[in-house]
């Protein structure tokens, strides 16, 4: 999937998901949007349904520490990466 | 507050002022002595021995508060307690309630014996408690450090619990909260209620502040306190509809919050 496409699919599920209102790539999820941990399992979730593939315990850890949409995309990027070597 | 009589005498007698110290002496040594010599035995056989080592936990946890209320409400027998008893029955939901007192989540633990709860993440650093709340399937309230897989690990256990049985109760307000006004909600239960697509059950909760005061060490014993735990609302989290949101759960809860501070300042009936 190119980063554009993802794009999309991410800020469609956090709209029609987790309630955001017009998000921005750099928005600080928790201040601006009130996304916190449990979102952050819960989109993790998506994430896995999207990529077709089981991420592990210590690559959800990783996820813990997104802060914008911008990270979300390079965190999916990096996994997808990980996962294609 | 309504519902509660505070009879003149509760306080400033020194007599009163020594039972109130006798009782809450008895009640705190049952925390360190029935659970260094009878209930740390069941503990440890747990730990060693049982199949599933977090419902063990969580039932000896019930055991063990149980305990403690049972204690307390023979030493205190001027607080009436009138628990709805219908909550014993609760099964498989999130229960979000009112908090007044350190004592709601003890007398949360004493009556149902399948709990998980949120715990401020500082708790788990503590030596044996930490271990015991861990054990137990608790959820840390923060991600911080190694808390991140923990709470990874318990949120996606949740569903599972649900449907084996399991309660979650939280106080959405996050902290004790005996004034009028209802304070802001976290959404973290409404989220997870969401997720698991579980019923919410909204309880409310009133008088226990009086016989344990925020601030105070002591117990108030002496003082005439109805103690009320009723359940106010039940709300499905999944509809013919579809799933609500999180804005939707949050603002029927604090409804149904709002519902039960007009029953208690007498404004409903």
């Amino acid at each position: 999937m190119t980063r554009d496409e993802l794009e999309k699919n991410i800020v469609t599920i956090l709209v029609d998901e987790f309630e955001f209102e017009n998000p921005g790539l750099s928005d600080n999820l928790r201040d601006d949007h009130g996304f916190d941990s449990i979102d952050a399992i819960e989109l993790l979730a998506k994430i896995e349904e999207m990529l077709g593939f089981q991420l592990t315990r210590k690559e959800k850890e990783q996820a813990m520490t997104i802060r914008t949409i911008n990270d979300i995309l390079d965190y999916i990027e990096s996994m997808q990466d990980a996962h294609q070597s | 507050m309504s519902g509660n009589s505070l009879q003149p005498g509760g306080r400033g007698n020194p007599v009163n002022g020594l039972l109130n110290v006798l009782v809450t002496l008895i009640c705190w040594g049952y925390f360190i002595f029935a659970f260094l010599f009878f209930f740390a035995f069941f503990y440890l056989a747990s730990y060693l021995f049982a199949a599933d080592r977090e419902k063990s936990f969580q039932y000896l946890n019930f055991r063990f508060f149980r305990g403690f209320l049972w204690l307390l409400r023979s030493l205190a027998p001027r607080h009436s307690w009138n628990i709805d008893p219908q909550i014993a029955n609760i099964r498989g939901s999130i229960i979000v309630c009112n908090h007044l007192s350190y004592l709601d989540p003890l007398l949360f633990l004493s009556l149902l014996p399948r709990n998980k709860t949120i715990v401020k993440t500082k708790f788990f650093k503590a030596p044996v408690f930490g271990w015991l709340v861990d054990i137990s399937g608790y959820l840390p309230s923060t991600t911080e450090g190694i808390y991140a897989g923990k709470m990874i690990q318990q949120v996606e256990k949740m569903s599972v619990f649900f449907k084996s049985g399991g309660n979650l109760f939280v106080f959405p307000e996050g902290t004790r909260n005996p004034d009028a006004g209802i304070g802001a909600l976290h959404k973290g239960v409404f989220k997870i209620a969401r997720m698991a697509k579980c019923p919410i059950h909204v309880l409310g909760l009133s008088g226990t502040d009086v016989l344990f005061t925020p601030g105070k060490f002591f117990f108030n014993t002496r003082l005439r306190n109805k103690i009320y735990l009723k359940i106010i609302e039940t709300i499905p989290s999944d509809t013919k509809q579809g799933t609500m949101t999180v804005s939707i759960l949050e603002e029927k809860v604090r409804c149904a919050f709002q519902k039960q501070k007009l029953l208690y300042e007498g404004r409903l009936v």
